[in-house]
């Protein structure tokens, strides 16, 4: 495969223009608006980006000055955030989800001086802060809609900045190919927030050269072309969607398709037929979840060509092979409801993964690799290979990239820490973080793992997170914690038990899948809340954690768990825009309810405040039933006996 | 959105309109031995936000089926773009741009919301129903225009995701917004909405009265709206009148109605003597 070479176009506006120069005509975005996929050309593409860039450069945006952007990703997104690159600035992505608050700290740290805010919705956000964030010069909305009563002089629609854009380009049509040769791979593109489980978000930055020499490593392990589909449905300001749209798209010219909504999204993936998928495992396992729910309403026959196909197709997959019986009785099927008909490659990580539900997806045909990587190391730099089953690693390193593990402990354990030529700079504005993560040139990740005898890395959990109950058993909670989720009724899990006598867990139910089976089994419930409180869907869960506990050491073994009266929800900062669980807030909010499960108490209390998206505060009482898990004790009987 | 946003339309922005779009005078409208509107008057400015408000059974429905000609009132005048007459046709309504939506929802339920949306655009469609069978010329040129003001107003009222279902399946609140959508593909002067927000909750609300103030000042189009939530209503609205027992017993702006003596015991309700 013949990519353009890295070593001259180190930045990604010059890739751009490489692809609008060398293929002006080829489709190189599509998105789907009143109800119809509208072809963007490398061209076209590059033409707008030069525009905005003009105009930016034309205000003064140049070298050291900060861009952010917030809103939906889209051919807007991608074109203002190669732009403001282009101009010389460095780019900001914020979760479009992002509270005002996070909007604030972030805008406020990264001194930003142009925001890209894509509506009404969003542009409110930064017209609260102009106090907090005084180096704020312009404000440009894509979306006009509700805007006419906003009179702030820092606002802006895009369409006027793309004419003033135009403009500059009519009177000198050489500018935006001088602007673009003054950067070099050496200047920082990207400040990419990190996931920020126990703080806020440190800013990643990321040089262009980097970027680009590491997308390659990528392209590698994994390659591309242009016929070559993929469906943006991750946030754009994550690390891997800005590795695929920018780079996947801009070195191997795949295409990226932008969905016309959040809510349509899987319909408008079905629409494209994908060849290269990168899917959370928390969006697997949802499909997976709504799969098996849809299955309880199925006829009895269609259920039993289900269950067949299934365990025939999984069968298969466990001994390396491929089922066409299964394939043509249900995998086929449902390889094309969802869309992965076309699927070449893909790819899933941030988190474990049930090992049924990836076997799931192989079984129907889905190439699934796990990938590992950070923020820091601009995105992944391990993938599975493929080949022989493999649900337990993420597979082996690219080229040009070390993984040691530091301080093994006797089982190989220990910190992974890792290198290669084109990591991130440092955290910006942020010194000592810098010195701590990066010590000689090595990325300190905070995971534990290990090597596999193949030489493939495994990782188990975030160093500090494993914890030791006051016995001094060490044990991994979220190891734990993926082995709950792996039930279809189990929606999140929290393990505690560092420095107690035994282990607990809070449980939140999954909604969608239990809803449907208490609606079978004719359980009347009226909301999230009555149904978590329900004796029989805590013989349900109880049940579930029996199974769990059976495949865990003794001392291991869950012992008593609540079901919360909520779903945890990153709006009240108990998980990362990415999903992960915030311990250390979940533990401070609901203490109550952890020394409920560590006394001999029924019932746990909970009396604390709730603040609302607009400021609003109330206070929350709840009573959640507290109950003992008996297996643990029966599975000892039954080994005693 | 936070709730000050929507004051920003009510009460700071002040907004000053002088031409009236329609003007109901002295009309009287009985049922039997009721008197469901007695001699009520009051104007409606060109693209304003106008609500009428009152307790259960003070007439409110009623005076909205006399705007659109559901019902004759027995005395008085309507007065609509400068055309004086005594009672509206309904026909006459619709095809000089008066929609409105319903307290109780009526769409085709079999539907999917894109053909309720459809069915909005009819009154625009001029060419006959052979042309439409075959679906060729100037008939698929119009069917095409058709659909691309309503996939406008998909995109407007942010219900891609169930474009294609049917109706019937979907949850109260966006049954209620397609049904503003069908209102809106008759590209209305007038939208009057009949308890837009009734059955909501607080979130459906604040979505709704962002679709409200949206339509008003996208497509400048006048508003009518009847509502029993008062907070709504006030944050909203440009006018209010109020009505009590058929009658008219204030009408201004939210701040002189909210302080008004009679509207206050109409509501908290104190005793008539």
């Amino acid at each position: 495969m013949a990519y353009p070479d890295p070593a001259v176009y180190d930045t990604l506006p010059k890739l751009l223009k490489y692809n609008a120069d060398h293929h002006g005509s080829e489709v190189a975005l599509r998105q789907k608006d009143f109800g119809i996929w509208h072809e963007t050309t490398w061209a076209e593409y590059n033409g707008k980006v030069a525009r905005i860039a003009l105009a930016l450069r034309k205000r003064g945006v140049g070298k050291g000055d900060v861009v952010t952007l917030i809103g939906d990703s889209d051919v807007n997104w991608v074109s203002f955030e190669i732009a403001a690159q282009a101009a010389g600035a460095m780019t900001v992505g914020i979760y479009r989800d992002a509270l005002e608050d996070e909007v604030g700290y972030l805008a406020e740290y990264a001194g930003v001086k142009v925001a890209y805010a894509e509506d009404q919705e969003q542009v409110d956000k930064f017209l609260s802060l102009m106090e907090r964030v005084p180096s704020l010069e312009l404000i440009v909305y894509a979306d006009p809609r509700g805007m006419r009563k906003r009179d702030d002089a820092r606002l802006m629609e895009l369409d006027d900045l793309l004419a003033e854009g135009e403009d500059i380009l009519t009177h000198d049509g050489e500018a935006y190919g001088a602007l673009i040769g003054e950067a070099s791979g050496d200047d920082i593109a990207i400040l990419c927030t990190t996931s920020g489980t126990t703080s806020n978000p440190k800013l990643a930055m990321l040089p262009h050269g980097n970027f680009v020499r590491h997308v390659h490593r990528y392209l590698e392990a994994d390659p591309k072309d242009s016929t070559d589909e993929y469906v943006s449905v991750l946030p754009a300001p994550w690390i891997m969607e800005q590795v695929y749209c920018f780079g996947f798209g801009l070195v191997s010219r795949m295409k990226v398709n932008f969905p016309e909504g959040e809510q349509t999204a899987f319909q408008d993936l079905r629409e494209i037929g994908p060849t290269f998928l990168l899917l959370a495992p928390r969006v697997l396992e949802q499909i997976a979840a709504d799969m098996r729910a849809r299955m309880m309403d199925a006829s009895s026959l269609n259920h039993w060509l289900f269950d067949k196909g299934l365990k025939i197709a999984v069968d298969a997959v466990e001994k390396n092979q491929k089922s066409t019986l299964a394939d043509m009785m249900v995998m086929g099927a449902l390889r094309d409801r969802f869309g992965f008909a076309r699927v070449r490659s893909a790819a899933t990580g941030g988190a474990a993964m049930g090992p049924d539900t990836f076997k799931l997806f192989l079984a129907m045909g889905v190439p699934l690799k796990q990938l590992y990587g950070q923020t820091e190391t601009l995105g992944a730099y391990t993938l599975q290979t493929g080949g022989e089953l493999d649900v337990d690693t993420v597979g082996v390193p690219f080229s040009d990239v070390e993984v040691r593990i530091e301080n093994p402990d006797p089982d190989g354990v220990g910190e992974i820490v890792t290198r290669h030529p084109d990591m991130f700079t440092g955290y910006f504005r942020n010194e000592e973080a810098t010195a701590a993560d990066l010590r000689d040139g090595w990325m300190h990740t905070g995971d534990a793992g290990f090597f596999d005898t193949k030489g493939r890395l495994t990782v188990i959990d975030r160093l500090k997170d494993i914890a030791e109950t006051s016995g001094g058993v060490k044990f991994s909670p979220q190891y734990i914690e993926n082995k709950l989720k792996f039930s279809p009724y189990v929606g999140e899990a929290m393990i505690l038990g560092a420095g107690r006598d035994y282990l607990t867990a809070i449980i939140c139910i999954r909604f969608s899948i239990s809803s449907r089976w208490a609606e079978k089994n004719r359980i009347g419930f009226t909301s999230y809340t009555g149904l978590s409180a329900e004796p029989r869907m805590y013989d349900l869960i109880r049940g579930e954690i029996e199974k769990v506990n059976a495949d865990l050491p003794e001392n291991q073994r869950i012992r008593r768990f609540l079901l919360l009266y909520k779903e945890l929800d990153a709006d009240d900062g108990e998980l990362t825009r990415t999903r992960k669980v915030r311990r250390g807030v979940v533990e401070d909010r609901y203490g109550q309810l952890i020394e409920a499960l560590y006394s001999d108490v029924s019932t746990a209390h909970l009396d604390t405040e709730v603040v609302f998206e607009d400021g609003r505060r109330t206070r929350v009482q709840a009573d959640m039933p507290v109950q003992d898990v008996t297996a643990g004790a029966a599975g000892e009987m039954r080994k005693a006996g | 959105m936070a709730p000050d946003d929507m004051q920003t339309a009510g009460s700071v922005h002040r907004r000053l309109f002088d031409e009236a779009i329609l003007k109901i005078e002295n009309v009287e409208l009985g049922f039997g031995g009721v008197k469901a509107i007695n001699d009520v008057s009051f104007d409606v400015n060109k693209g304003e936000i106008r609500a009428i408000i009152g307790p259960n059974g003070a007439g409110k429905s009623s005076m909205l089926n006399v705007i659109n000609g559901f019902y004759k009132p027995q005395a008085g005048w309507i007065t609509f773009n400068g055309q004086r007459m005594q009672s509206m046709e309904p026909h006459f309504a619709a095809s000089s741009g008066i929609a409105r939506t319903f307290q109780n929802i009526a769409l085709f339920r079999g539907m999917s919301t894109l053909d309720n949306l459809m069915t909005g655009r009819l009154l625009k469609m001029k060419t006959n129903f052979f042309a439409q069978c075959f679906y060729f010329g100037a008939a698929k040129r119009e069917e095409l225009e058709n659909r691309a003001f309503v996939e406008n107003i998909i995109d407007f009222l942010e219900i891609q995701a169930i474009r294609r279902i049917p109706v019937g399946r979907l949850p109260y609140g966006l049954q209620k917004r397609v049904e503003l959508g069908r209102a809106l593909a008759m590209e209305p002067k007038i939208l009057l909405l009949d308890e837009p927000m009734a059955g909501m909750n607080v979130e459906e609300k604040q979505d709704m009265s962002r679709f409200i103030l949206d339509v008003n000042e996208e497509f400048g189009t006048t508003i009518v709206l009847i509502e029993h939530d008062m907070g709504v209503v006030m944050d909203i609205s440009d006018r209010v009148v109020v009505l009590d027992y058929g009658s008219k017993i204030a009408d201004g702006t939210p701040d002189d109605v909210r302080s008004d003596q009679r509207v206050i015991d109409a509501y908290l309700g104190a005793t008539h003597d």
